[in-house]
C-alpha cells in the first residue's frame, strides 16, 4: 500500500501554447474542465492541444479605447499568418494599462487567454484576452515564429495519437498537411 | 495486498517443513478472514500459517515465538516478512502514542529501519547502544517505508556483541525514504519558523542538496552553517514528493574536509511569461540568519518592525516553453544583468519616483517580459533557483531547420 500523501502535489500552472494566427482564428471547440464555478476553459486547438494560455508575440498594429463606463481596449497583432484580437478591460487593470501605454506600431509579447465569442449573426470570433503585454524588439519576434513553428510541428508529429488531438480530428478535421504549409509560410517570411 | 502471494509464501513455508498444503485451501482461509472479517493480512498469514502448522504437525513456523528463527540482514527485510534480527539501537525517539512503548531506530552492518515496540505486548525496554537479538517481529509498512513492528509475539534479548557498526553514507541522490546516513555540508540554515522545531536548512555533497529538520529536543545541537557532518541514522521523510531528513534520531559529528556542493543543475529554456508581485526591489530582513523580506510596512513575519532594512533585488517568475511552466526565482546579480539596472541605480530611482518601489518592478517587468531566455540553476522546492541566464539569440540554422521539418514548397 502505498501512502496517501496528505496533500495533492501544487498544480501545475498551464503552459502558455504558441499558436499562429491562421490557427487560432480556426478554434471552434471550448470546454471546461470540471464542474467548479472555477474550473479553467479550455479551447482545443486545431493542430491538436488544449490550451487555456497562449503566448503571442507580433506586431500591435492597432488599439482603440471603447467604453466609457466600463473602459476596455481592443488592439491587432499580427503575426506571419495573419492576424490575433486582443483586449484588456477594466477588470484586468495592470494588463489594461500595460496596453493603453503602447503606441502602435510596435512588436509585442502577449499572454493572454483565448476567448470564443459567437456574434448575433452566427460568426465565431476568437479573442485573446490579455494577461500582460510588454513591448519587445525584433529578435524576439524571429525567436517566436520559429518557437511556434517547432512547436506546431511538434503537435502535427503527434497529430492522431493523443485524446486531444482526436477530438481535434473530429471537430475540424483537420488536414495537418495544411497546417504544414502555415509554418513553411510563416518561416519563410523571416528575414535572415 | 496480493493474497495469492501470501498464499505462496505460507504453502513454501510450509512445504520446506515437509508438508503438502492445498494452495487453494490456504488462500481461500486467507480471503474469508480478509474479506468477511476485515483481517488485516499481515495478521491473516500469521493466522493462517499457525492453524495450518499445527494441523500437519510442525513447529517453528507461524506460531509466535519460535518462527522464523532465520537471522535475516536488515537491508533485505520486506513489508509483511516475520523476521529475526540482530541490531543495534542507534535512535530512540518519543512515542507518538501512548499505545507504543518505545520506538526508534535498529541497526546491523546491512541498514538501519525504524522500529515500533507496541506497549500491549509488554516488550522490554531496550537501550540506546545495546545489541538485541529481536525474533518473530513484523515488517509492516508506515507512509511508504518498511518499519520493524514489535508485538506481543516477539522475543527480545539483549546479546553481547562488540563490533563497531559503521554505516554506510549514501549520496543525498540517491537516498530513499526510510533511514539514511549521508556526509554533507551544511550549505543553508533557516531560523525555525516556531518553537517546536530548532533549525531547518539545506544539507549538500556531490551529489545534490536536502532539506533538513532538528525539532526542538533536549540535547539536541543545531548545525552550524557551512561545516561537513557526518549524519548517521537519520530519518528520510517524504512529504509531497519531496525527500527531507529529520535529525532528531541521528547522530551528528563534524568532519574535517570540504565538500563541493553538488548542484542537481537543470536548464531550464523558454519565454518569461510572467513577472510574479515580490519582484524588483525588494527590502530584508536585516537580523542575522534572518533575511526574510519586509512587507511594505517594514514588518518582518518574525522580527517585526525593521526601520534597519537592507535593499536587495530579485525576480520570481514563470519560464515557459509551451509545454511547461516553470517558476524561476533569480538573485540579485542576475537581475541587475537581465534588466541592466544595478542595485544601487534602482535604490536611487525609487526613492526619487514617485511610483517608488512600484517603478523599478516595472523597469524589470518591461525588459524580460515576454523574452526568450535559458537559464541554468539548481532546483529546489518545485522552482528553479538561477545562477545563470542569457538571452536566447537567433540561430539561422535553426530557421534552416524548422523549414526543412515543414517541408512543402516554397510560397
Amino acid at each position: 500500500m502505498r501512502p496517501q500523501s496528505k496533500f495533492e502535489p501544487a498544480r501545475e500552472r498551464e503552459p502558455a501554447r504558441r499558436v499562429f494566427a491562421s490557427e487560432l482564428r480556426e478554434t471552434r471547440y471550448q470546454f471546461k474542465d470540471g464542474e467548479d464555478e472555477k474550473s479553467p476553459n479550455f479551447v482545443i486547438l486545431p493542430t491538436g492541444i488544449r490550451s487555456n494560455r497562449i503566448f503571442i508575440v507580433g506586431t500591435l498594429t492597432e488599439k482603440q479605447r471603447q467604453g466609457d463606463q466600463n473602459i476596455f481596449y481592443r488592439g491587432r497583432v499580427v503575426d506571419p499568418t495573419g492576424t490575433f484580437f486582443i483586449s484588456a478591460s477594466s477588470f484586468q487593470p495592470e494588463a489594461m494599462q500595460q496596453l493603453a501605454r503602447i503606441e502602435a506600431p510596435a512588436f509585442v509579447a502577449v499572454v493572454g487567454k483565448p476567448n470564443l465569442y459567437t456574434t448575433p449573426d452566427g460568426a465565431c470570433l476568437v479573442s485573446v484576452r490579455v494577461e500582460s503585454i510588454t513591448v519587445v524588439d525584433r529578435e524576439t519576434r524571429d525567436l517566436w515564429v520559429l518557437d511556434t513553428a517547432r512547436e506546431t510541428l511538434d503537435r502535427l508529429d503527434a497529430f492522431g495519437t493523443t485524446d486531444d488531438s482526436k477530438k481535434a480530428q473530429e471537430e475540424y478535421g483537420t488536414r495537418p498537411e495544411l497546417y504544414k504549409k502555415i509554418v513553411y509560410d510563416a518561416l519563410s517570411q523571416v528575414q535572415l | 495486498m496480493n493474497l495469492s502471494e501470501v498464499t505462496e509464501r505460507i504453502s513454501r513455508k510450509l512445504e520446506s517443513n515437509g508438508a503438502q498444503p492445498d494452495r487453494q485451501k490456504i488462500e481461500s482461509r486467507l480471503r474469508r478472514l480478509v474479506d468477511e472479517f476485515g483481517v488485516n493480512a499481515a495478521e491473516a498469514e500469521r493466522t493462517v500459517t499457525a492453524d495450518l502448522a499445527r494441523e500437519y504437525h510442525i513447529t517453528g513456523v507461524g506460531t509466535s515465538g519460535s518462527s522464523s528463527t532465520e537471522l535475516r540482514q536488515i537491508c533485505e527485510v520486506a513489508p509483511n516478512d516475520w523476521v529475526t534480527i540482530e541490531g543495534k539501537v542507534v535512535a530512540l525517539t518519543r512515542p507518538v502514542s501512548p499505545s507504543m512503548a518505545q520506538t526508534g531506530i535498529i541497526a546491523d552492518s546491512s541498514g538501519a529501519i525504524r522500529f515500533v515496540a507496541w506497549a500491549r505486548g509488554n516488550p522490554p525496554a531496550m537501550e540506546y547502544g545495546e545489541w538485541y537479538r529481536i525474533e518473530s517481529a513484523v515488517i509492516d509498512e508506515y507512509r511508504g517505508t518498511p518499519n520493524l513492528s514489535i508485538h506481543s509475539g516477539t522475543t527480545i534479548s539483549q546479546i553481547e556483541k562488540d563490533i563497531p557498526l559503521l554505516p554506510s553514507i549514501t549520496p543525498i541522490a540517491e537516498l530513499k525514504p526510510g533511514v539514511g546516513s549521508v556526509r554533507a555540508k551544511v550549505v543553508q540554515v533557516r531560523e525555525a519558523p516556531h518553537d517546536r522545531m530548532l533549525q531547518a536548512g539545506l544539507l549538500g555533497d556531490e551529489s545534490g542538496t536536502i532539506r533538513f529538520v532538528i525539532w526542538n529536543e533536549e540535547g539536541k545541537d543545531k548545525l552550524e552553517l557551512d561545516a561537513v557532518y557526518n549524519v548517521f541514522y537519520a530519518t528520510v521523510d517524504e512529504y509531497n514528493g519531496r525527500l527531507s531528513l529529520v535529525l532528531n534520531t541521528a547522530m551528528y559529528i563534524t568532519d574535517e574536509g570540504d565538500i563541493e556542493v553538488g548542484k542537481n543543475e537543470t536548464g531550464v529554456q523558454g519565454a518569461l511569461v510572467h513577472i510574479a508581485p515580490g519582484s524588483g526591489l525588494i527590502k530584508r530582513c536585516p537580523v542575522e540568519g534572518c533575511n526574510r523580506t519586509l512587507s511594505r510596512q517594514n514588518y518582518c513575519p518574525v522580527h517585526e518592525i525593521q526601520p534597519e532594512f537592507r535593499y536587495d533585488l530579485r525576480l520570481k517568475g514563470v519560464l515557459d516553453d509551451g509545454v511547461h511552466a516553470k517558476n524561476v526565482l533569480m538573485r540579485r546579480e542576475v537581475v541587475e544583468r537581465l534588466a541592466g539596472i544595478t542595485l544601487d541605480e534602482a535604490v536611487q530611482i525609487a526613492e526619487t519616483n514617485p511610483l517608488g518601489m512600484d517603478e523599478i518592478f516595472y523597469r524589470i517587468q518591461n525588459a524580460v517580459l515576454g523574452r526568450y531566455y535559458t537559464c541554468g540553476g539548481s532546483e529546489f522546492d518545485g522552482r528553479l533557483l538561477v545562477d545563470s541566464c542569457t538571452a536566447s539569440t537567433f540561430e539561422p540554422a535553426e530557421l534552416a531547420s524548422l523549414l526543412n521539418r515543414a517541408g512543402g514548397e516554397p510560397a
